[in-house]
């Protein structure tokens, strides 16, 4: 991976709270969305993205239930709570705020 | 191909306990991921080196009863507190084991290779072997939980526990290492042995192997535990 993946990893609690604003889902959904809307040039490792859900979930962001889809397979979903979307309001917010920051460092007059 | 990725994931999670959410969590995503991925068009084999590649290091989960704190900066969600061993203890902990490994060596050396003399060599070796998993066990992984540790693998050594951080490639060249240190000591084992006939005594190389071993593998981690 070329582009600066540890930047984006830092925000995966971020990004996933985003995802599950739009609806509920479960891991390899998400994974698979990350990696479309990246164009195929991020994605996580499943151990992070557990690592993260475990996370957020201890902290009451998001909560998961199993959920049974046709074929037999039984899938975790995760759902966020009204304290999960708080945070990812937040985090949005801090975010946009960084990146006007980082602009105005980065940038050279040329 | 999809019953090796079971076994697989299988195997990752094997001796551990508490885990089958986790497991079942983790199989039915990446069966997802190698359908999805043979969908598209990928060989079986591609498709399931891919979804293998994409699990990533199993230690991050396991490592984490509860939770450790997250390295990550922007992430500003409250964390629990996790303190199963404080650094100083560690730093202590792992002295010792040095120590012992060092004075391991002695009663050998003064019983004139008795066998009392070896087997308390064997024994301080133990312990302090003992002492080395119990560090990596309880280590709390500071660095891991967000990092791309991609460099280590999932079986289950212990001394691979400790934090990896994405820029320090530790596990790998530690394992480099153990494999070299191995690898001559056997064949060093098998020369010494041939040449001088002396089976009886020849393998108490393996005991100083453990030793070496020990030691450059003390020395990885005390060089990790300085960058921090």
């Amino acid at each position: 991976m070329s582009i600066a993946g540890d930047l984006i990893r830092g925000h995966t609690d971020a990004i996933i709270l985003a995802r599950l604003m739009q609806a509920d889902s479960y891991g390899y959904e998400i994974n698979k969305i990350i990696s479309t809307l990246s164009a195929g040039r991020f994605e996580l490792k499943e151990a992070t993205l557990y690592t993260a859900f475990k996370r957020l979930e201890e902290a009451g962001c998001i909560a998961s239930y199993w959920g049974d889809s046709g074929a037999g397979a039984r899938r975790r979903y995760y759902t966020i709570t009204p304290a999960g979307r708080e945070a990812s309001h937040r985090l949005l917010g801090e975010w946009r705020e960084t990146k006007q920051i980082m602009d105005k460092l980065l940038e050279t007059e040329e | 191909m999809r019953e090796q990725l079971s076994k697989y994931v299988e195997l990752l999670f094997a001796g551990t306990t508490d885990t089958d959410e986790i497991r079942q969590e983790i199989l039915q995503n990446s069966l997802d991921k190698f359908d999805d991925l043979v969908a598209q068009g990928k060989t079986p084999e591609a498709a399931y080196r891919l979804t293998i590649s994409g699990i990533g290091d199993i230690n991050e989960i396991l490592g984490q009863p509860s939770a450790a704190p997250t390295p990550s900066p922007s992430a500003k969600v409250p964390q629990p507190k996790q303190t199963e061993l404080s650094d100083n203890n560690r730093k202590l902990l792992r002295a010792s084991a040095i120590a012992l490994y060092i004075l391991s060596a002695i009663p050998t050396v003064l019983s004139d290779g008795n066998t009392a003399g070896v087997c308390l060599t064997v024994l301080l070796v133990a312990i302090a072997t003992a002492i080395m998993v119990y560090i990596g066990k309880s280590n709390p992984e500071t660095a891991a939980a967000d990092s791309g540790s991609e460099f280590s693998t999932p079986e289950a050594e212990q001394t691979e526990t400790t934090a990896s951080s994405p820029k320090t490639p530790e596990p790998r060249s530690k394992k480099t290492a153990r494999g070299i240190i191995w690898g001559i000591g056997t064949g060093l084992y098998i020369c010494l042995s041939v040449i001088t006939g002396a089976w009886y005594i020849t393998w108490l190389i393996f005991p100083m192997l453990a030793c070496v071993q020990g030691i450059v593998s003390a020395i990885f981690d005390l060089k990790e535990a300085c960058k921090k």
